[in-house]
């Protein structure tokens, strides 16, 4: 039975497309993105799978929230969240960078990283360099080099100020640099 | 600027995040140091392998699936979670149900350019007119004085009939826009359950049939005439639906 007093609140939202369709052609799309994150997260096919199902069906419960133009970055800070609470649950202390917010980073000038290294590794040795990396560096990473976001983007994603990102970002990356180039290991270190 | 600086900044100037200025003076460092010009070198060689060699997942195939299905499931649990005074959110869970269910067992063909199908957009903006208050814009049980209301107001005048007669009394019309269209909606009611009658031209060469479905107590049908297309929405027993469509149909018939 359908009355005409129910009384409309103001935030009631406008009805646009339903939940599923939203659900299909604005976050589906990014279901690889998301995978991937989660795979380079997670270090681990299972792992990334179970976090990837856990991050898309909450994603499916607030879709409503999901807002066309952002939801790429929006599908992928679930899924980081999601990440990181399976790992924190999981305990492993990854999440902890302090110990590296000062790079190791050698001041000899003799040990530069090799560049020839650098352009020659393989895939296996940039996975092993990644895997390698602290979390809350590997995340950055992964945000810029592999899904294309913004710095604004990655901060919004990871929850922190873009200057956060940017001095991640760098030590992130030359960590990899020392990891992939170190003078006298093939294919990285260790 | 400093080399510890440029240190800070190297990756940000090759991912175009530096700001014009800040450019400047990355470059302008780099002319004089060669310490800086190789650590921008190994970076951008960094980079490059990045790029070949990270590479995306592809995410499994079962997962795919399940998703897909959990998406139209949730639907279902939408429908099953019915709170006795229906609220605002509880219609809006009711439109999306049927919105989805519309998608599966309409296959009507006729679809907005988004991708919707337009019986989804025909259920919302049945829901939308029974939740809001722009039921009408044009209250009257008159047939007279709700046609010409639409003068001037959509570039068709749609045939406009009182079946208070027969039990349908007219409550009156208003201007939708659906599927990238004006349309005109004329309101009826029977036993105070609402009918919105949905009509515009028909575009040249399109001639689809007659066609219905109804879920969770609402009624959709669907017919095309050369002149018409109308479609037809209420919470109203499917043979009453039947009925007025025939009226309807009548009317048509006589014109």
């Amino acid at each position: 039975m359908v009355t005409r007093s129910l009384s409309p609140s103001p935030s009631t939202p406008r009805l646009s497309l339903s939940p599923t369709t939203r659900f299909e052609t604005l976050v589906l799309p990014h279901l690889d993105a998301a995978y991937s994150l989660a795979r380079y997260l997670m270090r681990g096919a299972d792992d990334a799978r179970d976090a990837t199902q856990e991050a898309m069906l909450k994603a499916l419960k607030h879709v409503d929230q999901c807002r066309g133009e952002g939801a790429r970055p929006w599908v992928l800070a679930i899924v980081r969240n999601t990440c990181r609470s399976m790992l924190g649950r999981r305990g492993g202390g990854d999440n902890d960078i302090s110990f590296d917010e000062t790079v190791h980073r050698s001041d000899d000038d003799s040990n530069h990283p090799e560049i020839e290294l650098i352009r020659a590794a393989d895939r296996e040795a940039v996975h092993r360099a990644l895997d390698q990396l602290p979390l809350a560096y590997r995340e950055v990473v992964v945000l810029r080099e592999l899904q294309g976001l913004s710095y604004k983007e990655i901060a919004e994603v990871a929850g922190v100020p873009v200057g956060t990102v940017m001095s991640r970002l760098a030590r992130g990356r030359e960590r990899l640099e020392q990891l992939l180039g170190a003078p006298g290991t093939k294919g990285g270190a260790r | 600027m400093s080399c510890e600086e440029i240190r800070k900044q190297v990756d940000a100037r090759l991912h175009g995040e530096l700001s014009e200025a800040e450019t400047q003076r990355f470059d302008d460092h780099l002319v004089g140091c060669a310490e800086c010009r190789g650590l921008l070198e190994r970076r951008t060689a960094l980079r490059e392998t990045l790029k070949r060699e990270m590479g995306s997942f592809e995410a499994p195939a079962d997962l795919r699936k399940l998703l897909v299905t959990a998406a139209r499931d949730a639907q279902v649990e939408v429908r099953a979670i019915r709170p006795i005074r229906p609220s605002a959110a509880w219609w809006i869970g009711v439109a999306a149900a049927l919105a989805i269910v519309a998608i599966g067992s309409w296959q009507l063909g006729a679809r907005r350019s988004d991708g919707a199908l337009m019986s989804e957009v025909v259920l919302e903006s049945h829901v939308r007119s029974l939740l809001g208050q722009h039921l009408t814009d044009v209250t009257s049980t008159d047939q007279h004085t709700v046609k010409p209301w639409f003068n001037g107001k959509l570039d068709f005048s749609p045939p406009v009939s009182d079946f208070v007669g027969q039990g349908y009394p007219l409550l009156g019309g208003r201007l939708e826009y659906l599927g990238g269209k004006q349309v005109a909606a004329l309101v009826y009611e029977r036993r105070k359950h609402l009918i919105n009658v949905f009509l515009w031209p028909t575009a040249a060469g399109n001639s689809a049939g007659r066609a219905s479905g109804s879920m969770n107590g609402y009624h959709l049908l669907h017919w095309t005439r050369p002149d018409f297309t109308y479609w037809i929405v209420s919470d109203l027993g499917e043979a009453e639906l039947e009925e007025f469509s025939g009226l309807l149909q009548q009317t048509e018939a006589r014109r």
